[in-house]
């Protein structure tokens, strides 16, 4: 592994620093290592907090930020942050409207999320989680679909909304809208190493890629020869055109989120061909974004996510917004 | 042989099971590093540790301690294995007042109140590779040696044999849980880390419990 770190333990307290030190106009370090907003959401408003494991940079802190997140609780490299720091998080985030707490569908996450909550009510918090699940690869029971890079429109919309002054229920309602209408689909050409033990999470061969890889590497079900850019892109598509069962004339927007080791070049040559098809099949492409969102360190491989939009989450999606990672003016 | 255990007996044997791990945090890590990102080692270490400081408050009240000290195994940050096990030990204060004496029974109840919390917060049943695995029938071999009037040596050494042979029992089996479930029938053929941390925790207990009354007989 060539990785330029210090003490393997150290590494998620100095990229917590480093990040802070980086943005300190947007971003600040609170209590037990949560990632909050510089300059607090004022009273009244919603309080948006999200938790995930660190390693997976941008994600998921560097979404903190006006019209985004309000506290990110993050974890250890790969890992979910316990209960204790979530509940400190949502303290935290609580400017007397309530807080929406959202969670990626893995288990760790699930399991400290759900201690969180019997927590938060037990101290009279008023907290509505709501799960992010849109990976097509991993089932068709929702329960089971994992949390990927879907995050980011529901992190928008709701961050929006609650910006804007709506109430819990309502940026539930909104989150819960666009967390049911987005499906997203990975596929991984190159394993990525752990950072603090140093191994290979998984292996594939120098002419393999294998389509419905998770987060943090765990094996998808499809493995087969190596693509072009435009057999992948027709492949991954039609699979999540298939799933969200999109029709023509509806709008859709397009994330493709690279994994770390994919370059921009890459995703910007597989952008391209989903562009093409979705013109020739008469589905709008209203908006899109290419880049990196949430990675897992040198991983080869990209997440391709749709989500079926209306003219209220496209409002709340190009709403401002000024986290470290997002900026919409 | 007594059949009351002190409370410094009883911190003795969260100190074995933390010994335990710290031999085998690096065979815990390269079993996981088979079907899942190799860190458990790592992750167990923060836990047992962060449960032997808690524990180490010997003065104050049971309940108080074993409810920190599962708060504390949470605030360790090690993915699911430290909310299971800090809803554990959170869970082992829900016990009526009259299991506070540390006998068999006591203990016995200590531990099934401690499995019962941690079921409400995972599906997962034995035989689906988790530490579910190990940890259920060491609870009921438990309850088991407390019900035919054993003393708490016998119990646990009972306990950590159930343990060992249902962790055992986990490479012939295919996830269902956690992450390592989307890796289905490649699971099988490793034994399941989260298993074995368990079976590792109770051989400690057990270890220490005996030593410790070997030590008192004596003394």
């Amino acid at each position: 592994m060539k990785k330029f770190i210090n003490r393997p333990e150290n590494i998620v307290p100095e990229l917590l620093e480093g990040f802070a030190l980086s943005h300190p106009d947007k971003v600040r370090l609170a209590g037990n290592n949560l990632v909050a907003r510089a300059v607090p959401k004022a009273k009244g408003k919603v309080g948006v907090v999200t938790l995930g494991g660190s390693g997976h940079e941008p994600g998921l802190s560097g979404f903190v930020g006006e019209g985004m997140l309000d506290v990110s609780v993050p974890g250890e490299i790969f890992a979910a942050p316990g209960a204790p720091r979530c509940l400190e998080a949502i303290r935290l985030a609580d400017y007397g409207a309530g807080v929406l707490f959202i969670v990626l569908n893995h288990a760790g996450d699930v399991l400290a999320s759900n201690i969180t909550m019997e927590m938060a009510a037990r101290e009279g918090l008023k907290v509505k989680m709501i799960l992010t699940h849109e990976d097509i690869s991993s089932g068709s029971d929702p329960e089971d679909r994992r949390g990927l890079v879907g995050f980011l429109p529901v992190y928008k919309v709701a961050g929006a909304a609650a910006e804007q002054g709506s109430s819990l229920d309502q940026c539930q309602a909104i989150a819960e809208r666009m967390e049911r209408n987005m499906r997203t689909l990975a596929v991984a050409v190159q394993t990525a190493t752990h950072p603090s033990t140093g191994q290979p999470i998984f292996d594939l061969g120098d002419d393999e890629m294998e389509v419905g890889m998770g987060q943090h590497g765990e094996a998808g079900t499809g493995r087969m020869k190596l693509k072009t850019a435009d057999e992948t892109a027709e492949l991954m598509l039609q699979m999540l055109l298939d799933d969200l069962q999109v029709k023509a004339g509806e709008e859709l927007l397009v994330i493709v989120n690279g994994a770390g080791a994919t370059t921009l070049m890459e995703m910007f040559i597989l952008f391209r061909r989903v562009h093409h098809i979705l013109k020739a099949k008469g589905i709008k492409l209203v908006r899109s974004k290419v880049g990196e969102f949430i990675t897992t360190q040198e991983q080869g491989g990209f997440q391709l996510m749709i989500a079926r939009m209306d003219p209220e989450l496209t409002r709340l999606w190009d709403a401002p917004s000024d986290a470290p990672y997002f900026v919409v003016r | 042989m007594t059949d009351r255990i002190t409370r410094k007996q009883f911190a003795g044997m969260i100190s074995g099971a933390a010994a335990r791990i710290r031999e085998q945090h690096a065979t815990l890590s390269a079993l996981d590093s088979a079907c899942g990102d190799g860190d458990h080692g790592a992750a167990m270490l923060r836990t047992v540790e962060r449960l032997e400081k808690a524990m180490g408050d010997e003065a104050g009240d049971l309940r108080t301690v074993l409810r920190d000290a599962g708060w504390q195994v949470m605030g360790g940050d090690g993915g699911a294995s430290s909310s299971l096990i800090g809803s554990f030990f959170m869970g082992m204060a829900d016990t009526p007042p009259e299991c506070d004496a540390l006998d068999c029974r006591g203990l016995s109840a200590t531990f099934e109140a401690g499995l019962k919390a941690m079921c409400k917060q995972t599906k997962a049943q034995p035989g689906d590779k988790t530490m579910m695995d190990a940890l259920m029938p060491a609870v009921t071999a438990l309850c088991a040696a407390a019900g035919a009037g054993k003393s708490p040596v016998e119990a646990f050494q009972a306990a950590a044999e159930a343990a060992r042979a249902g962790a055992e029992s986990t490479k012939d089996l295919t996830a269902r849980f956690g992450r390592a479930k989307f890796l289905g029938e490649k699971t099988r053929g490793h034994q399941d880390p989260g298993a074995t941390s368990i079976a590792l925790m109770f051989e400690g207990f057990s270890k220490a419990l005996a030593e410790s009354n070997g030590e008192s007989g004596n003394g």
